[in-house]
C-alpha cells in the first residue's frame, strides 16, 4: 500500500509578460491512499497539479512536504539515495509512446536492458530473461514474434503503449501510474489500453494510479475504483468513481462533468449542467474555497475559509463543498432511436 | 462530400485515415509529394479552388475559406507577438487598411471572451491552449471568410477549455453565418457539435448524414465499431469493445474491395470482390454490402 500525506510542492515560476514572477502551489497537502492491486484515478484540467503528484510518486520529483508511506515506512526519514529501492516499485507509463521509446532500437533491444538488470538483482540468467520478455509481451496482448524484432516506427500508437506497459513491467513494480495514458492513442484502441491496465491488475498484480482530465476513461480501468478530484493542488472530491460521477458533489466536479461532449440522437445534456464562471486564474488567491472565484454558487461564507475535505450533508463521497447540493449534469441516455 | 451552407459539418476518422488530406484539399495546399490527382472543390461565388494558382489562390484563402491548423500553438511564430503576425497575414493578402484590420481582429477577439489588446502584444508562449486556439479562429476570420475549416480544434485541450472552444465555435458560427467543416478524431466533438457528420477510413467517407441520425442508427460497421470503442460517462461499461485490428495505414490497406474488411466484424465474400458503393437511405449514405443488404 503507498500513501501520500499531506504532500505539498512549491514551484518558483519564471518568466516575464503577462504573467509576472510568481510561487506556484502545485499541491497543498494531498492525501491519498493507494491500496495493492487498486485502481485510483486523478482527475482535474491542466495545471492542476495532478502530473506534479504522479511525478512524486515515481521519485521524479521531490516534495517540501508531508510524507510518503510505502506499506507502513516513512519515506521522509529516508535518504534521498536511501529511497531508490521504494522507486523500482513504481513505474510510469508515459502519456507519449511516440516519444518514450528509442527509435533506433528494436523492442528486443529496448526491454534486455531493463531485464539484464532485473535478472542480476534476482540472480537469474540469460535464459530467464528471455523467457520474461515473451511472458511480458503476452501479458499485454502483443506477439514475441512480431514485435521483437521491430523498431517502434513500424508499430501502431496502441502497440507502442503496450511496449511501454511491458517495459515498466520489466522490473515488477506494484504500482503502474498512468499519466494521460490514453490521450495520444487512436480512439479505436483507447479501450484495449484501458481494458489491459484494468486487467493488469489480476495478471501482473499491480495497482494502477490512472491521470487523466477525462473522467469518462476513469470508469474503464476497474470495478471498486477510487477517485480523487484535484482543483489547484488540492483534493476537493474524493469517492468511489461511480458514486463521484453518478452523484458530484463539489461544483467543480460537476462542471468537469458537464464539460463532456453530447452525442447528438442518442444523448441528452443533462438538465443541471454547471459552467465555470470564468477560465482558471492561478494568480487569484483567495483565503477561502480555491473554486469560489469560479463557482456559479458561491455564498458569502464561501471566502471565509478553505471548507474541509468531509462529509457534508447525505454524500457518500467526501467534498470539501459548504454547499454541496445534488445536480443531474451527466448526459442522459435518450430512450428508443430518434426517427 | 457537401458542406452545406450555413451548418456545422463534422468529420470524423481516425490518424491516417486522411481527414487532414482532404480539409487541405479544400485549400489546394496538399504538400509535396501529395498531388490532387482528381476531382475538384467548389465554392459558392468562387468557383473550382484546385484550377486556381498564385495570387487568386492566395486571396480566396483567407478571404473566402478561412483555416484553423491543428495545434494552434505550432502555428503561430514563437518569436513574433501575435499582433505584428496579424499585419504580416495583412500584407500577405495585400489588405490595404492594416489599421481596419488591427481593429477588426480586436473585435473578434473581444468576442470570444479574451483581453485583446494585451493578447496582440503577446508572444504565443504567454498564452493558455484555449487562447491559441482562439487567436487561431480569429486569425483565419479577420480576412472575412465565410467557410471555416477547423482541423482538431480541441485536441490537447482538457476537458473544460475543449468545452469553452466548442461553445465559441458554436456561437462564432452562428454569429457569422459561416459554413464550418470540423475535423475530428473524437466522435463526442462531433457528435455535440455537428448538424451533418461524415466518417472516413482509410481515405474514403464510409458513412455520412444527418448526425442524430448516424449516431443513433448507424449503419457502416466502423461507425459502429468507434461508438462501442468510445469509453462513455454513463451507461454499461461492460458494452464497450474495442475495435479489433489496427487503424489504416497507407501500407497495408487492401488494394481491392473493403477498406475496413480486415477488421471487419461482419465480412462477407464480396467486401473482397469489389468496393462497395455508396448506398443512399434518404440522405443517410453509407458504403458497405452488409448494411445495403439490411437496408433493401
Amino acid at each position: 500500500m503507498i500513501e501520500a500525506r499531506g504532500i505539498t510542492r512549491t514551484f518558483d515560476r519564471r518568466g516575464g509578460g503577462m504573467l509576472e514572477r510568481a510561487r506556484v502551489q502545485a499541491l497543498r497537502g494531498v492525501d491519498l491512499v493507494i491500496p495493492d492491486r487498486g485502481a485510483v484515478s486523478l482527475i482535474g484540467e491542466s495545471g492542476c497539479g495532478k502530473t506534479t503528484l504522479g511525478r512524486i510518486l515515481c521519485g521524479f520529483e521531490q516534495f517540501d512536504g508531508g510524507d510518503l508511506l510505502v506499506d507502513g515506512e516513512s519515506l521522509r526519514a529516508l535518504r534521498p539515495k536511501n529511497r531508490t529501492p521504494y522507486f523500482r516499485r513504481v513505474q510510469l507509463v508515459h502519456q507519449d509512446p511516440y516519444s518514450a521509446l528509442n527509435p533506433t532500437r528494436t523492442i528486443g533491444e529496448i526491454l534486455a536492458d531493463p531485464l539484464a538488470l532485473r535478472a542480476r538483482q534476482l540472480d537469474a540468467d540469460g535464459a530467464w530473461a528471455k523467457a520474461r520478455c515473451a511472458e511480458l509481451l503476452g501479458l499485454v496482448g502483443l506477439d514475441p514474434d512480431y514485435v521483437l524484432p521491430r523498431y517502434p516506427h513500424m508499430l501502431s500508437g496502441g502497440m507502442r503503449q503496450r511496449v511501454v506497459i511491458a517495459r515498466a513491467l520489466t522490473v515488477d513494480p506494484e504500482l503502474l501510474v498512468a499519466d494521460e495514458a490514453v490521450s495520444m492513442i487512436d480512439v479505436s484502441l483507447r479501450l484495449g489500453i484501458l481494458q489491459l491496465l484494468r486487467d493488469l491488475r489480476d495478471t501482473a498484480g499491480v495497482s494502477v494510479l490512472f491521470i487523466t482530465h477525462d473522467v469518462a476513461t476513469a470508469r474503464y480501468i476497474g470495478d471498486g475504483g477510487e477517485l480523487y478530484v484535484i482543483y489547484r493542488g488540492m483534493v476537493i472530491e474524493h469517492g468511489s468513481t461511480e458514486t463521484v460521477i453518478r452523484r458530484p458533489a463539489h461544483p467543480y466536479t460537476q462542471s468537469l462533468l458537464s464539460a463532456i461532449p453530447v452525442l447528438r440522437g442518442i444523448e441528452e445534456p443533462g438538465p443541471d449542467r454547471v459552467v465555470p464562471t470564468a477560465p482558471l486564474d492561478e494568480r487569484v488567491e483567495s483565503a477561502g474555497c480555491l473554486f469560489e472565484p469560479r463557482c456559479p454558487f458561491a455564498a458569502a461564507d464561501c471566502r471565509a475559509g478553505v471548507p474541509a475535505l468531509t462529509h457534508r450533508g447525505d454524500t457518500q463521497q467526501l467534498h470539501a463543498c459548504l454547499h454541496p447540493e445534488h445536480r443531474s449534469v451527466v448526459a442522459v441516455p435518450v430512450a428508443g432511436p430518434v426517427a | 462530400m457537401d458542406l452545406a451552407r450555413g451548418e456545422i459539418t463534422g468529420l470524423v476518422g481516425e490518424s491516417g485515415s486522411g481527414k487532414s488530406t482532404l480539409a487541405l484539399t479544400l485549400l489546394n495546399a496538399v504538400p509535396d509529394p501529395g498531388q490532387v490527382t482528381a476531382g475538384s472543390v467548389s465554392i459558392d461565388g468562387v468557383g473550382d479552388v484546385l484550377s486556381l494558382k498564385g495570387k487568386n489562390l492566395r486571396r480566396v484563402r483567407g478571404a473566402s475559406i478561412g483555416y484553423v491548423f491543428q495545434a494552434s500553438q505550432n502555428s503561430l511564430n514563437p518569436l513574433k507577438p501575435v499582433g505584428k503576425q496579424l499585419l504580416d497575414l495583412g500584407r500577405s493578402h495585400g489588405q490595404p487598411d492594416l489599421r481596419g484590420l488591427l481593429h477588426k481582429a480586436r473585435g473578434l477577439l473581444d468576442d470570444m471572451g479574451l483581453d485583446a489588446v494585451r493578447v496582440l502584444a503577446s508572444y504565443q508562449h504567454e498564452l493558455s491552449g484555449g487562447m491559441r486556439q482562439r487567436v487561431g479562429i480569429a486569425f483565419a476570420l479577420v480576412l472575412n471568410a465565410h467557410v471555416m475549416i477547423l482541423d482538431e480544434p480541441t485536441t490537447a485541450l482538457d476537458m473544460l477549455t475543449q468545452a469553452s472552444v466548442m461553445e465559441i465555435i458554436r456561437r462564432v458560427h452562428a454569429e457569422r453565418r459561416l459554413t464550418t467543416l470540423i475535423i475530428s478524431h473524437d466522435i463526442g466533438v462531433i457528435g455535440d457539435l455537428a448538424a451533418r457528420m461524415a466518417v472516413m477510413y482509410a481515405g474514403r467517407i464510409v458513412e455520412e448524414g444527418v448526425t442524430a441520425r448516424v449516431l443513433a442508427s448507424p449503419r457502416h460497421p466502423y461507425t459502429r465499431g468507434l461508438l462501442t470503442a468510445m469509453p462513455r460517462i454513463a451507461g454499461d461499461i461492460g458494452e464497450a469493445r474495442p475495435l479489433p485490428g489496427r487503424p489504416p495505414d497507407l501500407r497495408s490497406i487492401p488494394r481491392q474491395g473493403c477498406v475496413f474488411r480486415p477488421r471487419c466484424p461482419l465480412a462477407i465474400d464480396a467486401c473482397a470482390a469489389a468496393e462497395p458503393p455508396m448506398t443512399a437511405d434518404g440522405d443517410h449514405r453509407f458504403a458497405c454490402f452488409v448494411a445495403t443488404k439490411e437496408a433493401s
